[in-house]
């Protein structure tokens, strides 16, 4: 039941890992009356305690990708976690370079990623009704 | 991230952590091409991608001796421009957010999606324009994409004038931003502020009026100043700044050149040398300091963001404040990072150390 | 104008709104000292790695206000002992662009105490003493 419960109001913690913002505020954006993300009940939580879902934005740089870490153990189970993004999914056009790590899945396990550079709003969207329909498949 | 001592709710020393956002790009741009530094200079930060692109491509076209066509200038311009609006609503959206009020959130955020429209329209893309080319620009615009923009300009004009009364004239706001934060002149200049930030300092610079690049120079504006120094002065003077850019984009529109504006090709190598690329990006001067030792790679780019000065040079601008003031002086200098950006409070006197979100420090305190 | 002069630096013209001298480190307190009463502020110290002669040039670019130009103070350091004394006591705006430098390529301010790894470089490259702008930094 626990776990069903998140597909009805799923509150959203979102983490900036070193990147650029483009991604940040069109998360933002998702978040705002234009593209109405309470129909679907997400909104945003006020602190990692409340989150059920982290959307993971940038290249992970490492001391980022640290917090990231205790961030993610911080947040209560069950939890999900979004790499939104060319940089959070492969490193986007930082891949290889010396204070990042690339890939978000090396750091955190990762349930759904979000491409594009940065995806427009309605495809964050659409990412997050593929994790809750995800999940209610029971994945 | 900051790092507050207090001692009670009073702050006695603040220091900014940094490395967080660090991905080497001044690095990467050396293992490759010029033109490929064009779409690594895009992502510095994707608030300001256009202006990062044009600092980055009016350098390299001096370094290959190559100069791009009016009409391509007036087009690189009325993209800046309207990056500068969607930026300074964004920036007074958070401003308001994090004191509380977040109806006017909302509403700013609703209105500035029209704007990510309009700069939908005429680069393909809501945030990376990566409009700019060597010698010119990638699209052109149309008839019927000037005549939509300067129609839906009317509106978002309207909606500016309607978010700077609020920012005078409303009650809380007035009261969590006036006297706070204040920076003298003298204190703007020795610690080397630059933006909107200075300029509330009263002290009349800008790039594009002191330093003049793509289309600046043959159009008319009114450089904002304001004299008090604080929070609200530098959130009005953005306010009013978008207005200016409102004229500017109704202007360049209005008076574009005729002519090409697409360059048919462009060179991959430049000539030997060096050249100092300045800009006026959303929160300040942006500059770019560009070598070139010939061949297809530049041998160095050194980028500084106006974040890095504003936000690494205001470490005393917090100090006899409270606590819940520290977000609002942070949001005020436009801090080109997420807002759920947190902050690490150490009391010593209540033996307290505690990370709080920006948010929560503004409305909450430590509680 | 094809030459400024400010106390006894003649700055040359390199460009419209662009004036360069070249100082050694051992006038470089002095150079930014006139430079600074020009009102003007410090817009950037840029650090270019010259391996093949040896050197770490440092660009100390000034814009005035007064003069409304870039006021720029070039000048080299040994890249095996490369050592300049700090100007933050006469511009405390200078204090970033000093840090960056060290972390990014080793410089070493001379009276700036709060210098340190760490400020941009992540712990697996500081605690192998690399600087990563470095042109041998092998990052």
């Amino acid at each position: 039941m626990g776990v069903s419960v998140i597909r009805y109001s799923p509150w959203v913690m979102h983490f900036n890992a070193g990147a650029c913002n483009g991604c940040d505020i069109e998360v933002l954006a998702a978040l705002t009356p234009f593209f109405d993300p309470e129909r679907f009940g997400v909104k945003l939580a006020p602190n990692p305690r409340h989150a059920d879902i982290i959307i993971v934005t940038g290249a992970l740089n490492k001391k980022a990708a640290e917090r990231l870490r205790r961030l993610y153990e911080q947040t209560p189970s069950p939890k999900y976690v979004i790499a939104c993004g060319a940089c959070a999914i492969s490193g986007g056009v930082f891949t290889d370079s010396y204070p990042v790590i690339s890939r978000a899945d090396k750091v955190v396990p990762v349930d759904v990623y979000v491409p594009g550079c940065p995806p427009r709003p309605e495809a964050i969207l659409y990412g997050i009704k593929k994790l809750l329909d995800k999940v209610a498949r029971g994945g | 991230m900051l790092r507050v001592r207090t001692e009670g709710e009073e702050v006695v020393e603040v220091s900014v952590n940094t490395g967080y956002n660090h991905r080497g790009i001044e690095k990467l741009m050396e293992k490759n091409s010029w033109i490929k530094g064009m779409y690594l200079a895009g992502r510095v930060c994707g608030i300001c991608n256009a202006v990062h692109t044009q600092v980055y491509v009016q350098g390299v076209e001096k370094l290959m001796g190559v100069e791009p066509p009016p009409r391509a200038n007036y087009i690189r311009t009325v993209v800046m421009e309207l990056e500068r609006i969607h930026s300074h609503m964004l920036i007074s959206a958070v401003v308001a957010e994090i004191v509380g009020f977040d109806t006017l959130f909302m509403l700013i955020m609703r209105d500035r999606e029209r704007v990510m429209y309009l700069k939908d329209l005429v680069t393909g893309s809501r945030v990376h324009a990566d409009i700019h080319i060597v010698g010119g620009v990638k699209r052109d615009i149309d008839e019927v994409r000037r005549d939509k923009i300067l129609s839906e300009l009317k509106v978002v004009e309207e909606r500016l004038k309607y978010y700077r009364k609020v920012f005078e004239e409303d009650y809380t706001l007035v009261k969590r931003l006036t006297e706070v934060g204040r920076i003298r002149t003298a204190e703007a200049l020795r610690h080397c502020l630059v933006g909107p930030t200075l300029r509330a300092s009263g002290v009349k610079s800008d790039v594009r009026f002191d330093d003049p690049y793509a289309a600046y120079s043959e159009i008319p504006f009114n450089v904002v100043v304001r004299d008090e120094g604080d929070s609200w002065a530098r959130m009005v003077v953005r306010l009013e700044e978008a207005l200016v850019s409102v004229d500017i984009v109704r202007y360049a529109l209005e008076h574009l050149p005729q002519g090409p504006a697409v360059p048919k090709a462009f060179p991959r190598a430049a000539k030997v040398g060096e050249v100092i690329s300045r800009v006026e990006a959303p929160r300040g001067e942006l500059i770019y300091h560009i070598v070139s030792t010939g061949g297809g790679n530049p041998y160095r780019v050194k980028i500084r963001t106006p974040s890095f000065l504003n936000i690494i040079n205001t470490e005393f601008t917090y100090l006899g404040h409270r606590l819940a003031d520290v977000p609002v002086i942070f949001a005020s200098y436009d801090p080109c990072i997420s807002c759920t950006e947190r902050v690490l409070v150490v009391d010593e006197k209540r033996g307290l150390k505690k990370y709080l979100s920006l948010r929560e420090l503004a409305r909450w305190g430590t509680t | 104008m094809a030459e400024l002069s400010i106390g006894n630096y003649s700055f040359r013209e390199v460009g419209p709104r662009r004036y360069v001298v070249s100082v050694d480190p051992d006038k470089l307190r002095e150079a930014v000292e006139l430079v600074v009463k020009e009102d003007s502020y410090l817009s950037t110290i840029s650090a270019v790695d010259l391996p093949k002669e040896g050197a770490i040039e440092l660009n100390y670019v000034f814009w005035s206000i007064k003069h409304r130009a870039a006021l720029i103070v070039k000048t080299r350091v040994s890249r095996e002992r490369p050592v300049v004394p700090t100007i933050v006591d006469i511009i405390p705006g200078a204090l970033g662009g000093e840090l960056e430098a060290y972390d990014l390529f080793g410089v070493v301010f001379e009276g700036n105490a709060r210098l340190r790894r760490g400020f941009l470089v992540p712990e697996d490259l500081t605690s192998k003493g690399v600087y990563p702008m470095r042109k041998d930094a092998g990052v």
